[in-house]
């Protein structure tokens, strides 16, 4: 069995970003219910609630699951204990992009894609996975 | 009557048409939009890292600025409105964060900048839109699309109710249209995961459209730039993926008021509409 170390940092680093208390969160799962984008995610929304708790840092720091939260808010809405999952979301992305990790490839997006992309999307994207 | 107006910069690009045809339908009824002079950029998608200020100052710039034309400015894009509400959420109740930010530019904002919705704006005036209704829309079944932006968080927006939200299906009746109310009516449309992730973006607006469509829409209606971009710029992408898709003209609600009003079909932007809405709109006798 997998020795868990309690990354206590990190747990006060994601709440110092996304100003929500992480222990809030009873796991019921409506946030991963109701996501449009969790089938894209290797790990299920609450799921990386329920590492944060945990400490650990190094699973949520590999999930990918982060950059598919188009930050649509409907896990906010429906979460019973009114848990704001996207700044959660969001202070996960921060640390990756603040590291300099994972910053978006412009030259991997889709040319077609990005000659007749929408402004608004371009600069939305960059703003999410760049720094 | 005069009202303060921030298009944003979407509505000089990709979202010309929502610019012009709002213009002309509000016009119609007496309604002149005064465009903000030197307006800037909100900043889109607003910041969900509360640490992060740089984000917070255009915001305040606007809002700023509006203050000094009028107690209330009318912002059409669903991003644009979504950023600035938030935002102002923020000025309005974290007056640390605020005197930060003021002093930051040499402001004194107070946080109380009204930010209204054409939506809105219409809802708190439906004698004057109602009789700008010239044309009979009557069979027209307009799929009601709110996405997220106007909707959530519902705290800080105040806009409707975010899971069975009405006021589009109000607008849509007041234009004499058949409004179709539809379940995955609040759903995201995929937003800017459409140029790192294409194919989650390009399946939930598959889903969204066929939903609307199986629920009796001929035509889906939105205020979002962003949703429109991606509900009616990718159906050639959604029917190679799902040959049974059905392309769905997508308007934006001012194209519809412009029909409505019986503005000439100039102000009405049809040529900007990936999914054309001519033979639509000839079937139902409108053009």
């Amino acid at each position: 069995m997998r020795k868990l170390a309690k990354d206590n940092d990190f747990i006060a680093r994601i709440q110092e970003i996304s100003r929500q208390s992480i222990t809030d969160c009873y796991q019921c799962g409506r946030c991963t219910a109701g996501c449009p984008f969790a089938e894209y995610m290797d790990e299920p929304p609450n799921r990386i609630i329920r590492y944060i708790q945990l400490g650990l840092k190094d699973d949520v720091l590999k999930a990918q699951s982060p950059w598919f939260c188009a930050a649509c808010l409907v896990c906010e809405t429906r979460c019973p204990r009114g848990v704001d999952i996207p700044r959660i979301m969001e202070a996960v992305r921060t640390i990756h992009l603040r590291a300099k990790e994972q910053l978006i490839d412009v030259d991997q997006i889709d040319k077609e894609l990005l000659q007749d992309a929408h402004p608004l999307v371009l600069m939305s994207v960059l703003y999410k996975y760049s720094y | 009557m005069k009202v303060s107006y921030y298009p944003g910069c979407d509505l000089y690009t990709k979202a010309k048409v929502l610019n012009e045809s709002i213009k002309a339908s509000f016009n119609a009824v007496g309604v002149e939009l005064e465009e903000m002079p030197n307006w800037y950029c909100c900043g889109t998608t607003f910041t969900l890292a509360r640490d992060n200020k740089m984000s917070l100052i255009a915001p305040l710039r606007i809002l700023s600025k509006a203050q000094k034309e009028n107690g209330e400015v009318l912002v059409p894009c669903s991003i644009c409105y979504n950023t600035l509400k938030r935002a102002n959420y923020i000025f309005k109740n974290d007056p640390e964060t605020l005197n930060i930010i003021n002093e930051h530019l040499g402001e004194t904002y107070d946080g109380n900048e009204k930010i209204v919705h054409p939506f809105e704006f219409i809802k708190e005036h439906p004698e004057q839109f109602r009789k700008g209704v010239k044309k009979n829309l009557g069979g027209l079944k307009l799929g009601c699309y709110y996405g997220c932006y106007l909707l959530r968080p519902k705290k800080e927006l105040q806009f409707d109710d975010p899971e069975s939200p009405t006021i589009i299906e109000d607008f849509v009746n007041m234009m004499g249209a058949t409004p179709i109310s539809f379940p995955l009516k609040v759903e995201c449309c995929g937003s800017y995961l459409i140029i790192n992730s294409p194919e989650a973006a390009l399946e939930t607006s598959f889903r969204i459209l066929k939903n609307a469509r199986d629920n009796g829409a001929e035509a889906v209606l939105t205020s979002c730039p962003l949703c429109h971009y991606n509900l009616d710029n990718f159906q050639s992408r959604i029917s190679a993926m799902h040959p049974e898709h059905k392309p769905i003209p997508v308007f934006y609600f001012s194209q519809v008021m412009a029909i409505a009003f019986g503005l000439p079909v100039e102000t009405w932007g049809l040529e900007y509409n990936k999914v054309t809405p001519l033979n639509l709109l000839k079937e139902h006798n409108l053009l």
